[in-house]
């Protein structure tokens, strides 16, 4: 399998070179190279990046396994891997995987011709797909243009393949594009009708971003944009002695009765459409999940300090917000829907995410590298090789539906914190 | 007209608009838009009499009403900056305030109405508001006033134009009854709870729904205020109850009959800090309300007032099916026409 693509995209720290090769190969790229079989031996494969906390959990499979006992009497045969029941309700919306396409953002990158693929693909896949808050704004809404970048664009590239019943499109909105009125325009669409009356059409309240816990929106625009949006965005002289100008946005103002009555005029106001909250890694994340799902919100995301495909000042990604591993350590979902992303493309993170209270992992700079690297089918590949491994490890769980993993199902040399749900 | 959009589901509406010949030249469109000038005298001629100015309402703005559920508003190049067409001119009574105590407009709105309304006989992309506010007035104040105006317009019509509910095929003696008794009240949580009594789901912090409410309407004997709508529900500047925060001091007018909403209104939060923080709760964007902040800032009036549907209430009098019916160039979401 070749690729036309001439691989532009770049993702340093990121373990590029095995996304690509899975999105060439899909499930078979699970396993090592086939051609040293029977000649060759193998050990512990090096990832090439470093693992974080939640990497270095491991994934305890059990001797006894009474879930599988069940599983053999259902089935009346003993069940295997491919018997591992995927299918998810992610925050309303019916899900092949507990996957979903993240926000890929206003970037260059994310706006050419890789969102629509990307888009396309994950609606063949039947996995929601987010779209980000600041695309309408930057890109506009319609667009004429065929790069693929607009709003609209976008949703079509993605409601033109769907998958039966399955997927949605959940679109985020933040502070700043309020202004812009992005889920009112969508709400009254006559080309989105169809997803909204079918129950697949989702908004997302954004409150800040897993690159830059604390901080807005920050994209690098053209001065000619730049003047387009002024007045609507602050700018930052930082870029100005150059061709473009850094674009600002506010992280906007919120406490618990602010995110509380956000959510609630979300419901108020677009009835028919599902109701998501996304939320940086705050330290008082969990509270902010309690507060949104008392609320209303049929999903919330949080976006690990790992995460985000955006465009981020470094000392932010060094420094600033909580690992996933820690946000999942301190939110308990209770059966509301948690979704997670960050550092996502490989069977075993997205396992430990759902075994310790996670309903579905997101897929971006992973899903980004495998469009890049075949833009036809590089991300249903990489998702076959993901979902391939996940259901090996969840059937050595002794499991067959993914909604069945639990905080027993991990464990090893993390070190717990207080409260963490290791082991219970 | 051309129907351009699949709604998915059977549309609800009982008709739809002809085309604009058929309409203008359809007898019932004629006695409705004669039934719909009494109203307008009636109004008038109260308000003036009450001592209300009229002024007429913007057009456009920086900012519009952002409460309106679920509607997109018009955008307008204002010399490459972008206005909005009035949904409605809330934020501007509250200002006109700072130069007569009591006003009024007959104001034009558009909404760019979810499609989800085209079936419900009673959304229009662009009606009018018989529009009031009063510096200093309680919401038992306007709602007394909003009152009167229903009572007035209806004998209006009653004594000036029997003919024309002869051709609308109104059901007089429910008209004539109106304004024997006093407008019933009742709570959006007695809302819900009574709804909950019909085995209907309604949501303790949102809106009644549109035939939740349809429904209350058929069954209630006469016209009601329905009161106390959940803070989620509403847009900034209905003002929040400060012995029962969570509850705004505001009200629906709801008719009787199965004719549904018909009025809006409340007391206003007139305090900047208190405005600021509502704002951030509707999830709205302080910088493009400047104009209306740096007023706030400064000192608006506390005030009451509401916004009288026209359409509505004609519709309402004159027994027609559809709102459309009392508009003359009728649009409804979704549809292309004149």
């Amino acid at each position: 399998m070749t690729s036309s693509s001439p691989n532009i995209l770049r993702a340093e720290g990121f373990p590029a070179e095995e996304i690509r090769r899975r999105a060439r190969l899909g499930a078979r790229a699970v396993f090592p190279d086939a051609s040293g079989y029977g000649a060759d031996v193998f050990g512990e494969v090096p990832t090439g990046n470093r693992p974080d906390a939640l990497d270095r959990l491991r994934i305890l499979p059990p001797l006894f396994t009474p879930r599988r006992l069940e599983k053999l009497i259902e089935l009346g045969r003993e069940p295997m891997p491919a018997d591992v029941d995927l299918r998810t309700d992610i925050g309303g919306l019916p899900s092949a995987f507990p996957l979903y396409l993240s926000a890929l953002g206003s970037t260059k990158v994310a706006s050419t011709r890789l969102g629509a693929a990307a888009a396309r693909q994950a609606a063949q896949l039947g996995i929601p797909m987010v779209i980000g808050e600041n695309i309408a704004p930057v890109n506009g809404y319609r667009g004429d243009d065929d790069s693929g970048g607009s709003m609209r664009r976008r949703i079509s590239a993605y409601t033109g393949h769907l998958n039966g019943d399955l997927g949605g499109v959940l679109v985020q909105q933040s502070t700043e594009d309020a202004d812009a009125e992005v889920w009112n325009q969508i709400y009254s669409d006559p080309e989105t009708g169809p997803i909204l009356m079918s129950g697949r059409l989702g908004f997302e309240l954004k409150l800040g971003q897993g690159a830059k816990p604390g901080l807005g929106g920050m994209t690098l625009v053209d001065r000619d944009v730049a003047e387009a949006m002024a007045g609507r965005y602050a700018f930052d002289p930082a870029f100005d002695d150059g061709p473009q100008r850094l674009r600002c946005s506010a992280p906007g103002t919120f406490d618990e009765e602010i995110l509380r009555q956000q959510i609630r005029l979300m419901r108020n106001n677009f009835p028919r459409a599902r109701v998501g909250v996304k939320l940086f890694p705050g330290r008082d994340v969990a509270t902010a999940c309690a507060v949104a799902w008392e609320a209303g919100a049929d999903s919330v995301t949080v976006d690990g300090a790992e995460g985000g495909s955006g465009w981020a000042p470094t000392v932010m990604m060094r420094s600033a917000g909580l690992p996933l591993a820690d946000c999942l350590a301190r939110i308990s979902p209770a059966g509301q829907c948690l979704c997670v992303s960050g550092r996502m493309w490989e069977g075993a993170r997205a396992v430990r995410c759902l075994a310790l209270g996670a309903r579905a992992v997101g897929l971006g700079r992973a899903a980004l590298i495998a469009v890049d690297e075949d833009p036809d089918a590089g991300l249903i590949r990489l998702v076959s090789a993901l979902t391939f491994e996940m259901r090996l490890l969840i059937s050595a769980l002794g499991k067959y539906a993914a909604r069945d993993l639990a905080s027993e199902d991990v464990g090893g040399d993390l070190v717990p914190e207080p409260g963490y749900p290791v082991g219970r | 007209m051309t129907l351009e959009v699949t709604l998915g589901e059977p549309a609800r509406a009982t008709t739809v608009p002809p085309d604009l010949r058929t309409h203008l030249t359809d007898p019932s469109t004629r006695a409705a838009l004669m039934i719909r000038q009494s109203v307008l005298t009636a109004v008038r001629r109260l308000l003036d009499a009450e001592g209300f100015v009229e002024i007429q309402a913007p057009i456009i703005g920086p900012v519009t009403d952002p409460g309106v559920r679920g509607a997109k508003q018009m955008d307008v190049d204002f010399y490459g900056h972008r206005y909005k067409l009035m949904t409605s001119a809330i934020l501007y009574k509250q200002a006109t305030l700072l130069a007569f105590d009591k006003i009024y407009y007959i104001a034009p709105n558009v909404r760019m109405e979810p499609l989800e309304t085209f079936g419900t006989d009673r959304h229009l992309v662009e009606f009018h508001q018989i529009d009031v506010e009063m510096a200093g007035a309680s919401r038992d104040d306007v709602t007394a006033l909003c009152e009167r105006l229903v009572v007035a317009a209806t004998r209006e019509v009653l004594q000036h134009r029997p003919a024309q509910l002869g051709v609308t095929g109104r059901d007089l003696d429910a008209l004539r009854r109106l304004g024997q008794e006093p407008f019933g009240r009742m709570t959006h949580a007695a809302a819900v709870a009574e709804l909950a009594g019909m085995s209907q789901q309604a949501d303790a912090h949102a809106e009644i729904d549109w035939s939740n409410e349809e429904m209350l309407s058929l069954e209630a004997p006469r016209p009601f205020f329905l009161t106390d709508y959940p803070k989620g529900s509403r847009g900034f500047y209905d003002r929040e109850s400060r012995s029962d925060p969570g509850t705004l001091r505001n009200f629906d007018l709801i008719a009787a009959e199965g004719f549904g909403e018909l009025c809006s209104g409340g007391e206003r939060e007139s305090d900047y800090r208190r405005i600021m923080s509502r704002i951030r709760e509707t999830g709205e964007n302080p910088a493009k309300y400047g104009w209306y902040l740096e007023l706030a800032r400064e000192g608006l009036h506390p005030s009451a007032g509401f916004g009288l549907g026209l359409e509505r209430l004609v519709r309402y009098i004159a027994g027609l099916d559809a709102v459309w019916q009392a508009s003359a160039y009728p649009k409804l979401a979704g549809v292309r026409s004149a």
